[in-house]
């Protein structure tokens, strides 16, 4: 019996493997460190560029608290998800912890229903966490405050959750 | 890099955010990549992707006017495309397995969540030059096999802490 849409399936010449040459085994280790003393350099300019994005989440967060829609939430989350991703590469796991946890609060919640409490008290942990330079995942005060969040985003979820 | 010559390729790298942008040029740039091209938004990837014709294409999930997910679809099926199979990877720092499965249905190559690090750049690069999977046209899809490739080499877990760390960054295989 025949496929009414059949499947096909085929291999492509590999043209990457051809243009680069080498093998696995052939890797600069050198290059590599290169690489990562590259990147240590850019962590340290990270630290003078990220308060630019926290001003930008924070101007966001003013807007949404004034016309709280679709656009605001959808700019709100675009601030947050980028910090989320940036402390998380640049090496302020606080900062991308809480803007994790705001990120699941824009998410998770329907607009109307979102605390402007709770959405300032995420802006002012990730200020926070860059005046003081947090920086280690071992912050107790810091670790306090990212819980009490995450809890109170939780706890604003799990009704919604459960009702599924 | 003396394994693998990466200035012959050409190389483009699509993020909105220019912090993470430069990132990821900066560790092509030690690698020895030349030819990068950098795109701020969606439409800007597709054109330098049809002008410039990438070998390999870094791609943000979230980019405004085409996000990554519709340019990935564009790339693959779109008349237009000068490459249909080029490896893309898709940067994100969304981490769940329903976000690895639409990446994956639109026909990326590799998922790397974020943290972005010199390794995990380096494992998703030696894996679309060493592991290339096979096409699979059907009605509703053109891309990447889906299903899990299984490398001929060793099957086993890593075992090297070296190994593991060049695994960093993955949250799952993409193809599981």
């Amino acid at each position: 019996m025949s496929r009414k849409h059949p499947i096909e399936i085929f291999m492509p010449p590999n043209i990457l493997k051809a243009k680069v040459g080498g093998t696995v085994a052939g890797i600069d280790m050198a290059a590599i460190k290169r690489a990562e003393a590259a990147v240590e350099t850019l962590k340290t300019d990270f630290q003078n560029w990220i308060g630019d994005d926290v001003e930008k989440l924070a101007a966001t967060r003013d807007a949404f608290a004034q016309k709280p829609d679709v656009t605001a939430r959808d700019a709100l989350f675009r601030g947050s998800h980028d910090l989320k991703g940036q402390g998380q590469t640049f090496g302020f796991p606080f900062v991308a912890r809480v803007a994790a946890s705001l990120c699941h609060l824009l998410e998770g919640v329907e607009i109307a229903a979102i605390p402007i409490a709770l959405l300032d008290a995420h802006v002012d942990a990730i200020r926070v966490c860059m005046r003081d330079q947090i920086k280690g995942d071992s912050d107790r005060i810091a670790t306090m405050l990212a819980g009490e969040l995450e809890a109170r985003v939780q706890e604003l979820i799990a009704p919604k959750a459960a009702a599924r | 890099m003396s394994g693998y010559r990466f200035d012959r390729l050409r190389i483009l790298v699509a993020d909105d955010n220019v912090h993470m942008r430069k990132l990821v040029v900066t560790i092509l740039h030690a690698f020895g990549a030349t030819q990068i091209f950098e795109a701020a938004d969606g439409q800007s990837a597709w054109s330098i992707a049809r002008e410039a014709n990438p070998d390999v294409i870094f791609l943000d999930w979230m980019l405004d006017g085409l996000n990554g997910l519709e340019l990935v679809r564009l790339i693959r099926t779109s008349p237009s495309t000068p490459n249909p199979f080029v490896p893309i990877i898709m940067l994100t720092g969304y981490t769940r397995r329903e976000h690895v499965m639409q990446a994956r249905d639109a026909g990326t190559n590799e998922f790397l969540a974020k943290p972005v690090s010199v390794k995990a750049i380096l494992s998703r690069l030696i894996s679309v030059i060493e592991y290339p999977r096979p096409y699979v046209r059907t009605k509703g899809y053109f891309g990447p096999c889906r299903r899990r490739r299984v490398r001929d080499e060793y099957s086993g877990p890593e075992r090297r802490i070296e190994d593991a760390e060049t695994n960093g960054g993955a949250i799952e295989p993409l193809n599981a």
